[in-house]
């Protein structure tokens, strides 16, 4: 874990008092906790910061040695505990390299009583049975990705699991997967796994919904007269008819060929599809002397 | 009222440790519903979840009975509007 500077994190001056210690942690966990902050991954991180800068500077021995060593301080800690345990009687072939004979278990429970479980506990309670944390993961998908239901492995740690990722899930969904989230404490059950979906197009189409769109050009005789032009779906090319005098910007809807609608079998948005009339450039003398003759016949 | 679906407040304190006068108070604030039969409370599972947070809320930042239903309402509107923002944003990026 890196090095957190704990008064940085309350807002607070080297010599804050135990009082305005109190005060600041109960202004800053109002502000961050998590309750208060659903889908706010950095506010989790900072109320953990502020509940382990709160356990830190609140008991008056770890201050002292967070103060006296800096970031050193746990091994420090350990330091004194081996310097300790020798001049009791066990010296003499015990090597002191830094972090040998530390307790570990010290700090680790000491943090995990801070995070662990279904309570962010600024203070402490009759242990009570809590749900394990929940637990939050992002995932990346390109929009092709989510044409059909996929299995995907995702990695938590050390921990693998397979997730079935429905098809047409929206960017920003939220899936909950039970049970796999953090230990419950004192015999909860476990917390939840939340995986909230990013979805990035990697098409040419815009996204609303369920419903995809796209431009299309089409030149100014196939506008005037009709014509078949030849229009890309996220599932092939489809051919079109362009009707005569197609005016710009009229959209066609291609019926079911948009993505999948989220767990509804076989039920698809649609693709709009915008004709953008491109008109011809770089006329001929003898073009130009065409669409005069045109322009006096109306 | 389908009993098996619910839970007796009784057995969900003595495995949460959570106070039954907490969640009694809850019910007379109308923060959450129970159902009474035969001298007995039933709660939702369903509600678990919105106890947890207002036990959590309650006990690790002193908020009191009034607060919790404030920040309810605010929680609320809170997620409804994110999800407004969501779609907002999903029907600008047609016109970029």
């Amino acid at each position: 874990m890196d090095f957190i500077d704990y008064y940085k994190v309350l807002e607070l001056s080297k010599n804050a008092s135990e009082a305005e210690i109190k005060k600041a942690y109960r202004k800053l966990a109002r502000k961050f906790h998590p309750d208060l902050n659903p889908n706010d991954p950095k506010a989790q991180q900072k109320f953990q910061q502020i509940n382990e800068a709160n356990e830190v500077l609140i008991d008056p021995e770890k201050r002292k040695k967070y103060d006296q060593y800096g970031k050193d301080w746990k091994q420090a800690g350990a330091y004194q505990a081996n310097q300790q345990q020798q001049s009791g009687g066990f010296g003499g072939r015990q090597s002191y390299s830094t972090g040998q004979g530390f307790d570990e278990s010290q700090f680790s429970d000491f943090f995990e009583s801070m995070f662990g479980g279904g309570g962010f506990s600024g203070q402490r309670r009759a242990s009570p049975q809590f749900k394990g944390q929940d637990i939050n993961a992002t995932l990346q998908l390109n929009l092709t990705d989510i044409l059909k239901a996929e299995k995907q492995m995702i990695s938590l740690g050390n921990k693998k699991i397979r997730v079935t990722i429905p098809a047409g899930v929206e960017d920003g969904q939220v899936l909950k997967i039970k049970g796999y989230g953090g230990e419950g404490s004192n015999g909860g059950p476990k917390g939840d796994l939340y995986i909230t979906f990013n979805i990035f197009n990697n098409t040419r189409f815009k996204r609303m919904e369920t419903d995809l769109f796209i431009t299309e050009k089409i030149d100014l005789y196939t506008a005037l007269l009709g014509g078949e032009i030849t229009v890309e779906t996220l599932d092939g090319k489809v051919k079109l008819n362009v009707k005569p005098e197609t005016q710009n910007d009229t959209k066609v809807k291609l019926k079911g060929k948009g993505l999948p609608k989220y767990k509804k079998e076989n039920q698809f948005g649609d693709l709009i599809v915008t004709y953008k009339i491109e008109l011809p450039k770089n006329l001929s003398e003898k073009e130009k002397e065409l669409f005069t003759q045109l322009s006096k016949m109306r | 009222m389908a009993k098996e679906k619910f839970i007796l407040v009784k057995t969900y304190c003595s495995h949460t440790q959570i106070e039954e006068g907490f969640m009694k108070t809850l019910h007379e604030y109308g923060l959450v519903t129970f159902e009474e039969k035969e001298n007995d409370y039933f709660m939702n599972p369903s509600d678990i979840t919105k106890i947890e947070r207002m036990f959590r809320l309650h006990t690790e930042l002193g908020i009191n009975m009034e607060g919790l239903d404030a920040l309810n309402n605010l929680l609320k509107r809170l997620l409804e509007m994110e999800k407004e923002v969501s779609i907002l944003r999903g029907r600008l990026n047609l016109y970029e």
